[in-house]
C-alpha cells in the first residue's frame, strides 16, 4: 500500500501557506461546507468519519465535540495542542510548517460545531518556525475576514492566538496544557469522575474543547468530501478510519513523515522510509516513547490500526515509529528513554516523581557495569508501583516503555547486568554510547 | 563528574533565585514591551494568561536571563507574587532562571532518535572542543552547553538547536564549521529566540 495523501497532499507546494495557494487548491471549502450546515450537522459528519483524537488516546473526536453545551450561557474556548514533544513525533511540526492554513480552517469548522468564540494554539516553545509559519496564516485569514467577527457574514465570531509554551512534556497532557495556559505551572488537574470534563467546565472553568493538530487538520478533509469518504479508507482494520501521519525516524534511510491510510502494515511503512539502513531491523517503537518496544517477528505482523496494534502488544500512540538496527542496544536505548521521563515528570504526584528516577537510577547503574542480580525484578516492580498510580498518563508512559523492554529483550538485561557490557559488541554499538558507559562497554 | 540523576535530583540546573527588596525594584520594560504586554492582555479573560508570554518579555528586555529583578518585574506588572511568577519560571526549562546563559546557547538533543543516530558523538566533540560539560559555560562567555530532551524533528537527527535555529543532521566534521559560523553571529542566541517568541504572539496590527 502507498502513501494516501489527504493532508499532506500539497505539503511540497510553497504557496499552499498562503492563502491565496491554499484557496487555489480547494482551501476553504469545507467551511464553506460547514456553515451551510448547524452544528449539529457538522457534529454528525464528523461522527460517520469515525475521526479518533490523534494526539495518542484515539478518543472519538465527535464525543468531545458533542459535549460543548447545546444552551450557550458562557464562552466556549477552543485549544489546539500543538505542544508535540512526544520523542519521535514530529507531524504536528509539518503541518503547522507546511499546512498552516488546514489547522486554521479546521478549528474555525470546530468553533462553528461547538460554538466557540476563541481559539489558542498552544505551541512549545522550540518550534518557533512552526508559530511563524501559522502566524502569517492567521494575520492573512483575518485580513480576509476568515477570522475575526462575523466570518464571511455568517454570524459567528471567532478569534484565534497563538500560545507558546516554554519547555515541558508535560504540557501535551491537556490538563497540565490549560494550567500552562492559564500562567501556571504546567501541572495536570483532576480528571472525570473526580472534576467535569472539559466540555463542561475546563480552562478559566469555561466549556473547553482540546484537540490534537492532526485532528482539526483532518476536520477540513472531512467536511469537504464529506464524512463517508473518509470512513472508507481504514476499512480493513476494526474501527480506525482515515489516514494518519507517522513520523518515521531512527535508523531508516528516507526518515520524514508518511501518511498512510490504516489498515497499513508497519512493513509498508518501513519500505516507504526507504528500508532499514546499517543492518538487519531489530525493533521498532511504533507510535512515539511511550508505547511499548516490539522485536522483528512483531514488526512483520504488525497492522497499523488502534485495535491491531493492541494484537502485537504496542500502539499507534501519536504515530512516531523509530526503527532501530541489529547494532542498537536496548539498554541503552530504554535508559535514554528513562532519563526523558525523569527529567519531564512534573513532580506533582509521587509514584512518577520518584518512580522514574529510580528506574533511571538502577538503569545507570546498569550502564556503568554495576548491574546487580535483581535488577530486572526490582524495575518491574518498580513499573509496576507507577502504571496504573500516577496523578496522569506520564507516569504510565514512563513505566510501559521498560515493562515492555525488560518482557520482549530480556537476555540483553541480563547479558549486561552480568557481564558488565552490553550484549551487541559492535563498533556500531560502542560509538552510540555516551562516552562513561562506553569506558565500561569495551 | 555528577550523573544526569544526580544533576535532575538537586535541580541543579536552576538555583533558586533570590527575591529582590521591594524598594531595590528597577522598572527596566521598553516602551515596546509595555506596549506588548498591554496587546497581550486582550488575548486572555484573565491577565495571569499573561504569566508565560510575559516572562518571554523579561527574558528579552534582561538580557536573555531571568534574574530575580526581571521576574520580580513580571510579577509587578501582571499584580502577582513573586514567589508565583518565580514558580511558573522554574519550571520551564526555556527560561534561564538562576545563571546568565553564554552568548551562545547550543543545544544538543541526545534523546531516542538523535542518541540512536550518534548524538553522543556530537556531544563528546563538543564538550571537548570547547572545553567545558552540560550545563557549563566556557571562561570567555562565549558559548553554552546544554542537553536538551526531544526537539521533535527526528527526520534531522542528529540534531542541535541554537536560538530559534534548528541544525541538523549534524556529525563530529561539522563542529568545528558551526562553532566558527556561531562566534560571527552578533545576537545572543537566548535574547533572539526569546524576542522572535514574543512576536508570534501577537497579530500584524498588535507589533
Amino acid at each position: 500500500m502507498a502513501e494516501h495523501k489527504l493532508l499532506l497532499k500539497h505539503a511540497d507546494d510553497k504557496a499552499y501557506a498562503t492563502l491565496q495557494g491554499y484557496q487555489a487548491k480547494g482551501g476553504y471549502e469545507g467551511l464553506k461546507k460547514a456553515m451551510a450546515m448547524s452544528r449539529e450537522e457538522v457534529i454528525g459528519e464528523v461522527k460517520t468519519s469515525g475521526l479518533r483524537g490523534r494526539g495518542g488516546a484515539g478518543f472519538p473526536t465527535w464525543i468531545k465535540w458533542s459535549g460543548i453545551p447545546k444552551e450557550k450561557t458562557d464562552m466556549h474556548v477552543l485549544i489546539c495542542n500543538a505542544d508535540e514533544g512526544e520523542p519521535g513525533t514530529f507531524k504536528d511540526k509539518q503541518l503547522m510548517e507546511d499546512t498552516p492554513f488546514l489547522v486554521v480552517e479546521g478549528m474555525t469548522i470546530a468553533a462553528h460545531a461547538c460554538q466557540a468564540d476563541v481559539g489558542y494554539i498552544y505551541i512549545r516553545g522550540e518550534f518557533v518556525d512552526a508559530a511563524r509559519s501559522l502566524r502569517k496564516a492567521i494575520d492573512e485569514a483575518y485580513a480576509a475576514n476568515l477570522l475575526g467577527k462575523n466570518i464571511q457574514g455568517s454570524g459567528l465570531d471567532f478569534d484565534l492566538h497563538i500560545h507558546m509554551g516554554a519547555g515541558a512534556y508535560e504540557c501535551g497532557e491537556e490538563s497540565a496544557l490549560m494550567s500552562s495556559l492559564m500562567g501556571e505551572r504546567g501541572m495536570p488537574r483532576l480528571k472525570f469522575p473526580h472534576a467535569p470534563f472539559p466540555t463542561v467546565s475546563g480552562i478559566w472553568e469555561k466549556p473547553t474543547i482540546i484537540n490534537n493538530v492532526e485532528s482539526y487538520a483532518a476536520a477540513v478533509p472531512i467536511l469537504q468530501d464529506g464524512g463517508e469518504a473518509y470512513a472508507k479508507l481504514g476499512a480493513s482494520t476494526q474501527r480506525s478510519t482515515g489516514t494518519k501521519l507517522f513520523s518515521v525516524s531512527g535508523h531508516v534511510n528516507k526518515p520524514g513523515n508518511y501518511e498512510i491510510e490504516f489498515g497499513t502494515s508497519l512493513m509498508e511503512l518501513l519500505d516507504l522510509a526507504g528500508g532499514i539502513k546499517g543492518g538487519k531491523l531489530k525493533a521498532c517503537v511504533p507510535g512515539g516513547s511511550s508505547v511499548p518496544i516490539i522485536n522483528a517477528d512483531s514488526c512483520e505482523k504488525a497492522i497499523i490500526g488502534y485495535e491491531e496494534m493492541g494484537d502485537v502488544g504496542s500502539m499507534v500512540g501519536s504515530g512516531a515509529a523509530m526503527f532501530l538496527n541489529e547494532h542498537s542496544c536496548i539498554v541503552s536505548f530504554i535508559w535514554r528513554t528513562a532519563q526523558f521521563y525523569a527529567h519531564e515528570s512534573c513532580g506533582k504526584c509521587t509514584p512518577c516523581r520518584e518512580g522514574t528516577k529510580w528506574m533511571l537510577k538502577i538503569l545507570e547503574r546498569i550502564m556503568k557495569g554495576g548491574g546487580e542480580a535483581g535488577d530486572m525484578e526490582l524495575l518491574m516492580q518498580i513499573t509496576e508501583q507507577i502504571d496504573g498510580r500516577s496523578f496522569c498518563g506520564l507516569g504510565d508512559a514512563a513505566a510501559w516503555p521498560v515493562a515492555a523492554a525488560l518482557k520482549v529483550f530480556p537476555e540483553e538485561f541480563e547479558y549486561f547486568i552480568k557481564n558488565g557490557r552490553s550484549m551487541v559488541d559492535s563498533e556500531e554499538a560502542r560509538a552510540l554510547a555516551p562516552k562513561w558507559a562506553q569506558a565500561v562497554s569495551v | 563528574m555528577p550523573t544526569v540523576s544526580d544533576l535532575i535530583q538537586l535541580g541543579s540546573r536552576n538555583d533558586r533565585p533570590k527575591r529582590p527588596e521591594p524598594a531595590d525594584l528597577q522598572l527596566k520594560f521598553s516602551d515596546k514591551a509595555v506596549a506588548q504586554l498591554d496587546s497581550l492582555r486582550g488575548h486572555y479573560p484573565e491577565e495571569k494568561a499573561c504569566v508565560l508570554p510575559g516572562l518571554w518579555i523579561a527574558q528579552r528586555e534582561y538580557d536573555g536571563t531571568l534574574s530575580p529583578e526581571a521576574i520580580a518585574e513580571v510579577a509587578h506588572r501582571l499584580n502577582r507574587s513573586f514567589a508565583e511568577v518565580e514558580g511558573v519560571a522554574t519550571f520551564y526549562s526555556m527560561y534561564n532562571t538562576g545563571h546568565a546563559p553564554g552568548k551562545h546557547v547550543i543545544e544538543v538533543c541526545t534523546c531516542l532518535s538523535c542518541h540512536m543516530c550518534g548524538a553522543y558523538r556530537v556531544a563528546d566533540s563538543l564538550k571537548e572542543k570547547l572545553g567545558i560539560e552540560f550545563g557549563e559555560t566556557t571562561e570567555d562567555g562565549l558559548f553554552t552547553l546544554h542537553e536538551v530532551e526531544c526537539l521533535n524533528a527526528c527526520d534531522r537527527a542528529p540534531l542541535i538547536q541554537v536560538g530559534d535555529e534548528y541544525i541538523g543532521p549534524v556529525t563530529e566534521a561539522d563542529v568545528d564549521k558551526l562553532l566558527t559560523d556561531l562566534k560571527s553571529r552578533p545576537e545572543r542566541s537566548s535574547v533572539q529566540i526569546s524576542d522572535e517568541i514574543v512576536k508570534v504572539h501577537l497579530q500584524a496590527d498588535e507589533a
